[in-house]
């Protein structure tokens, strides 16, 4: 379990298992569901769920009806309406339910790390006792040994220790925790693996990190965010309308063409017409937007913040560890004019052999690339020249006194005595360009440069091409001078950069950009970011960071991975995409229901045949086709719901357009196709023998009861 | 199609004059809402200084919209009960040469909120039922008012984008502001073209006529019949002076002031989308909202020439119908002339009459029933723009989130606040048409007044439609003067006019307290052609949604669709 904590890049494997989702569980809840309590929370499949139950009572016992039921009571009919209703209800249920169980099995796997834990209370008096995690509260403190957890979220006050997350982050990279400096905060639930420290507890028990995380995904704290109102009172006047738009039908059809009002057929009609596919799946789309976010190992506060995070415009990103790598790498080799290639590169490599910076081990990689590799070094006889501030160079002297220099260009003149002229010149190209040129002198014999570079992580200039494609500004954040900020900014695509950044720069970038009325996110991780995660729209903190950015930031990347954000955005786009998007959907189908129900109930009517372009003979079996297409098309979007509608960076005009053409007019085309096949299929059914006598059987059944 | 196809320059011709007239009209509009400087300063702006001098009216004093919203109910309130008293006492009040008796309160009660709320559903016959006295004092000024108050409350609505403080305005300053600078000084000016063009302008309510061919001397109504048909049509109040209303030769004399009554008509609904875009400072915002307008307006013309081309029980049967379905068409007028009329004052909420709308062919019925169920292409003077941003703001929401953002429209957010108006708005319309033509029926009151028979839902429905939107326009024949149909009528149209007009407010009051987002890439833009379409495919499928049964039970049941 033990290896170099220090960058957080790098190959990393998950070892949290996967919690899997128990598909017994979340049938056996989806009918749990169906208790009048749960129905009532969602106002939409509340109507559908008392209309089932007057539809039950209207089959079975129709002499409770004496107004509207008289002789043309058919029992099948209304049976098979009750039945399809009956499944639209279970359907939304199970929704709820698949989406409720994945989060119940995330927030389950997390309480079994938790446990009860013990700890050793350090006293005021300086003593030890073990108490039970319950009874700490913040501002006590804790030792923790090794092979022991730690008990709450804390701080190290003293000491340092390896501690391994992964039951929490899913990293089996071991971090390093210690006293000052920025890598003070522990999480409950980690476990020590080496050294001795001792924590000041920061969180309340029951409020501790992993806490919040499971209350989270469990939806205790779940709040429905203010997008989801807002589409909820959209979707309830709609329907209240619809509502209307039905039940005064009901009245005129009664008072003017008695003969044609069919209860059932509107009570079809007005469940057709409700935004049930989306009433129906609305709860399990916010559920699952969390969901998300904490499949890529990020803990939201809260919904709201997810939402946010679809606002975004403008991103402020570090320069290191988000858009570079980090560190500056060889990148070119220009010999001096009398020199050639492989006797600079030669000399490079040598006056790198011992330099184990992450620089000299890239000239290294760079030589390697041109197949020149290093002599054999024998340590114990050359003398290493290290690099200091003051000396600014570094290098080799062997054992014959040969002397191998590398450093900048001031020191190696100031070393060999002189400059060449053109390399002079190239020095100062290099330097304009942003990027660092290293003069490699032999025996005070300058041969040439190294050029070392930042270089960008690869794939950030896609991510950020996409970003702006989205329309969110991205604003590089770096204490580099203005020359080298300017440079890694052109090459990655940046639209804006801040140099010389102090760490109180990007509040103030931050309250500037909020002023203009953006929406802003930043990562951090230190202390002093503490302020800008707490005012940006989206804070980021990093899991490796301290207590005080977690605590202020509204997100943590259990990852530590800056580039996160970028992911953040797409899944707070993708709720909302998907929110809009079967909202759509629910409206145009309605187009088509209106096409197949609307013959259907002004049967014999003049013209009414212009109408019926779906050629739906038999009024009984169109509306039937009809609810039941209402009811399949639950459960064929459940995984859509679940899954979130891909979403692929775009201007706002386009990601419109190509939505209005999937789930709009796919939405009218598909009911028209659907509503057609499923009545074909009905008609084959009716046509069936078998079938035939079974209905036969079934209306026998039902007279007698 | 023969005499339509040969009239298409002129109507052509009267739509663009039409609409180049709204445009400016809409920058004048902008102007004076934005208090810079126009031509009427010099003599406007002392007359407004001393009217609110008498109101005691601080016009600066910006109003949050409750206060707003107050003021304009309490006017409402005050000017419905004093026309209310005045219809009821008319008997015993001056300039009654006719001998009009007062009204019935029930009759006087709808005759006043139907003036006051811009619909003029005249439940009357004005020749013998209004003094002269009641019309100018009564009827006229609600004209005036009516108008005023339609378009304040849009530009209040429109304050909503661009303030940041809460606040949306003066009502006091802006009603009479749309008085002194709008409405007096256009109607005056369209009084003077009438009656240059013939139509009569007198105090004299009556003249005595020997008919040439000899018999009895008649009593022919006469009044200032120039001056009342300006605010007519400008303010989209469409009350007729004569019961004939525009297919009376004194009210509409010519092809010269049916054209002219078409730009007066025009203007303003028109025109709101210029004046809008002005006022928020964003020019090429006028482009989707008139283009959605526009398009919604030429696709109605368009179906209601082709339904009402000719008689469908006649196809095939060899008779010539070169003049199109002439049933119900003024004859001094011909076909397109009348079609651009009817089609322009029902689509604008004017709700006069040059046709006789109970006599059109099915098919154009439902097109004249689709613009008030739309209430905005363009609708009524304000109001009908009003609708229109609460569409815009509808479906943005629903198209905004498919972009991935919270909704926004011009930089505001939309989110709960707004949505819970809108959703007000959405249902108010429905609910006012379908609620009471369930009542009428169960009850027992439409068999009553209109009798049984498809033609006769229809004339119930469109009664019920043409009060819910403010229109005013009636489908014959109903005996609605009962007071059922007065008290049921006054109800619709105090909830039709009022209930949108607080949401307007409510909404320009919620945006006005927010911050301004300033737009970027990923920011929906509006100003496309792909917003524009999705905005007339949305509005067209949620209208149709909430109206298509009544109107497959209506019109459509009266007989095959064909042209």
């Amino acid at each position: 379990m033990q290896g170099t904590p220090s960058s957080s890049y790098g190959a990393k494997v998950s070892v949290r298992r996967r919690p899997h989702t128990s598909w017994a569980h979340a049938i056996a809840s989806s009918l749990r569901k169906f208790h009048p309590r749960e129905q009532v929370r969602n106002p939409i499949m509340f109507v559908v769920y008392v209309f089932f139950f007057f539809m039950l009572a209207l089959t079975f016992v129709p002499e409770l009806f004496p107004d509207i039921e008289g002789a043309d009571h058919d029992s099948l009919y209304y049976l098979a309406i009750t039945l399809i209703l009956f499944a639209t209800i279970w359907f939304a249920n199970i929704a709820e339910a698949i989406a409720e169980a994945q989060a119940k099995a995330q927030a389950d796997s997390l309480r079994e790390i938790r446990g009860s834990l013990k700890a050793r209370q350090l006293l005021p008096d300086g003593s030890v006792q073990w108490v039970s995690s319950g009874h700490l509260h913040p501002g006590d403190s804790v030792e923790v040994h090794p092979g022991e957890v730690v008990p709450l979220d804390g701080d190290v006050i003293q000491g340092g220790a390896l501690i391994d997350e992964s039951m929490m982050t899913g990293e089996s990279e071991a971090v390093v925790r210690e006293s000052g400096g920025d890598k003070t905060s522990v999480i409950g639930g980690s476990r020590v693996l080496q050294g001795v420290i001792r924590v000041r507890i920061t969180a309340e028990p029951g409020a501790g990190f992993l806490d919040r995380m499971i209350k989270l995904v469990e939806g205790t704290t779940r709040e429905k965010s203010p997008n989801e109102v807002a589409l909820t009172i959209l979707l309830a006047a709609l329907s209240a309308v619809i509502l209307v738009v039905i039940i005064t039908l009901g009245y005129l059809l009664g008072f003017v063409y008695p003969n044609l009002l069919n209860i059932g057929t509107l009570i079809a009609l007005s469940v057709c017409l409700l935004p049930t596919t989306i009433g129906g799946l609305l709860s399990a789309i916010g559920i699952s937007g969390i969901n998300r976010v904490g499949k890529a190992n990020v803990v939201a506060k809260s919904g709201r913040a997810v939402e946010a995070a679809g606002d975004l415009d403008v991103l402020i990103l570090d320069k290191t560890g988000t858009i570079t790598v980090g560190n500056r790498l060889a990148v070119q080799f220009a010999p001096a004019d009398d020199v050639d290639m492989t006797q600079l590169v030669k000399a490079a490599i040598t006056s790198s052999a011992l330099d184990d910076t992450p620089e000299g081990r890239s000239i290294i990689r760079l030589a390697a690339l041109r197949k020149v590799l290093p002599d054999k070094v024998d340590r114990e006889k050359v003398r290493f020249v290290p690099f200091t501030p003051e000396r600014k160079m570094s290098g080799i002297v062997l054992a014959d006194g040969t002397e191998f220099m590398k450093g900048s260009a001031t020191a190696i003149e100031g070393y060999a005595g002189y400059l060449p002229p053109s390399l002079r010149n190239q020095v100062g190209e290099a330097a304009r360009q942003g990027m660092t040129p290293l003069v490699v002198a032999v025996n005070r014999k300058v041969v040439g440069m190294v050029v070392l570079k930042d270089v960008i992580k690869p794939g950030i200039r896609d991510r950020i091409r996409e970003l702006r494609l989205m329309g969110i500004r991205t604003v590089m954040c770096t204490g580099d001078n203005k020359i080298t900020a300017a440079a890694i900014a052109q090459e990655s695509g940046v639209n804006d950069f801040v140099a010389e950044a102090k760490p109180e720069t990007k509040l103030s970038i931050i309250q500037n950009e909020k002023h203009y009325g953006h929406l802003v996110a930043m990562s951090g991780d230190g202390t002093n970011d503490a302020p800008a995660l707490a005012r940006a729209d989206v804070g980021l903190a990093m899991n490796s960071g301290t207590s005080a950015a977690k605590e202020a930031a509204n997100m943590v990347d259990l990852d530590s991975d800056p580039t996160k954000l970028i992911e953040i955005v797409s899944i707070g786009k993708q709720l909302l995409i998907t929110r809009g998007a079967l909202t759509t959907f629910s409206i145009t189908n309605d187009v088509a229901k209106y096409f197949a129900i609307i013959p259907a109930i002004f049967v014999g009517f003049s013209g009414i045949a212009a109408l019926n372009i779906m050629g739906l003979t038999n009024p009984g079996l169109a509306v039937l086709a009809t609810l039941l297409f209402n009811a399949i098309a639950i459960p064929l979007l459940i995984p859509l719901a679940i899954t979130g509608v891909s979403f692929h960076p775009a201007t706002a005009v386009e990601l419109l357009r190509r939505n209005l053409m999937i789930y709009g007019i796919g939405g009218l085309v598909s009911a028209f196709v659907g509503i057609k096949l499923i009545y074909l299929g009905l008609q084959y059914l009716m046509s069936n023998p078998a079938f035939i006598s079974l209905v036969e059987a079934v209306r026998g059944v039902m007279g007698v009861l | 199609m023969l005499s339509v196809a040969a009239e298409t320059p002129e109507i052509l011709a009267t739509v663009v004059i039409g609409l180049v007239l709204a445009r400016s009209l809409g920058d004048y509009l902008a102007r004076v809402f934005l208090s810079r400087p126009t031509l009427l300063d010099s003599v406007m702006t002392p007359v407004e200084r001393w009217i609110f001098g008498i109101l005691g009216v601080n016009q600066y004093h910006d109003m949050r919209w409750r206060e707003y919203a107050a003021a304009l109910l309490l006017l409402n309130g005050a000017a419905i009960a004093f026309v209310f008293f005045l219809l009821m006492d008319q008997g015993s009040l001056p300039w009654n040469a006719l001998r009009a008796p007062g009204m019935s309160w029930d009759l006087a009660l709808h005759t006043a909120t139907s003036f006051a709320t811009n619909t003029d559903f005249q439940h009357y016959t004005p020749e013998s039922q209004v003094s002269l006295f009641a019309a100018l004092l009564g009827l006229q000024m609600l004209m005036f008012l009516s108008a005023s108050i339609g378009l304040v409350v849009v530009v209040a609505f429109t304050r909503g984008f661009i303030r940041r403080n809460g606040r949306i305005g003066n009502f006091w300053a802006d009603v009479v502001k749309a008085i002194t600078r709008v409405f007096l000084p256009l109607a005056f000016l369209a009084a003077l073209i009438f009656v240059f063009l013939g139509v009569p302008q007198t105090l004299a309510q009556s003249a005595v006529i020997t008919p040439l061919t000899g018999g009895a001397p008649q009593i022919v109504p006469l009044g200032p019949v120039g001056s009342w048909n300006g605010i007519e049509l400008l303010g989209s109040n469409g009350g007729g002076y004569f019961s004939a209303n525009m297919a009376h030769p004194f009210q509409n004399p010519s092809a010269v002031t049916n054209f002219l009554a078409i730009l007066l008509m025009m203007a303003i609904p028109f025109g709101a989308p210029f004046m809008f875009a002005q006022m928020v400072r964003r020019k090429e915002e006028a482009r989707p909202l008139f283009a959605t307008v526009l398009v919604l307006f030429l696709v109605a013309l368009l179906l209601f020439l082709y339904f009402e081309s000719s008689n469908p029980f006649l196809a095939g049967t060899g008779v010539g119908q070169g003049g199109g379905y002439l049933n119900g068409v003024e004859d001094r007028f011909t076909l397109p002339e009348s079609a651009l009329f009817q089609v322009t004052s029902v689509y604008d909420n004017v709700g006069a009459t040059s046709m006789s709308i109970g006599a059109l062919t099915p098919g154009a019925q439902i097109v004249l029933f689709w613009g008030m169920f739309l209430q905005d292409a363009p609708g009524g003077v304000g109001t009908g723009f009003g609708v229109l941003l609460i569409n815009v703001i509808l479906a943005i929401f629903v198209g905004g989130l498919m972009v991935g953002r919270t909704p926004e429209y011009l930089g505001k957010k939309i989110g709960r606040d707004q949505m819970r108006w809108a959703a007000v708005t959405i249902l108010s319309h429905p609910f006012m048409v379908l609620i009471p033509l369930a009542v009428a029926y169960v009850f027992g009151f439409a068999t009553l007044s209109a009798g049984t028979g498809p033609h006769s839902f229809t004339v119930v429905l469109y009664e019920f439609t043409s009060e819910s939107a403010n229109n005013g326009s009636a489908m014959g024949p109903i005996a609605d003067n009962t007071l059922f149909f007065n008290l049921t009528g006054t109800i619709i149209m105090l909830v039709g006019r009022f209930l949108p007009i607080l949401a307007m407010l409510g909404i320009g009051g919620s945006l006005a307290g927010e911050d301004q987002l300033p737009p970027g890439p990923g920011t929906l833009k509006t100003d496309s052609a792909t917003f524009t379409i999705y905005l007339i495919l949305f509005m067209t499928v949620v209208t149709g949604l909430l109206f298509l049964p009544v109107l497959v039970m209506g019109p459509f049941s009266q007989g095959a669709m064909g042209g």
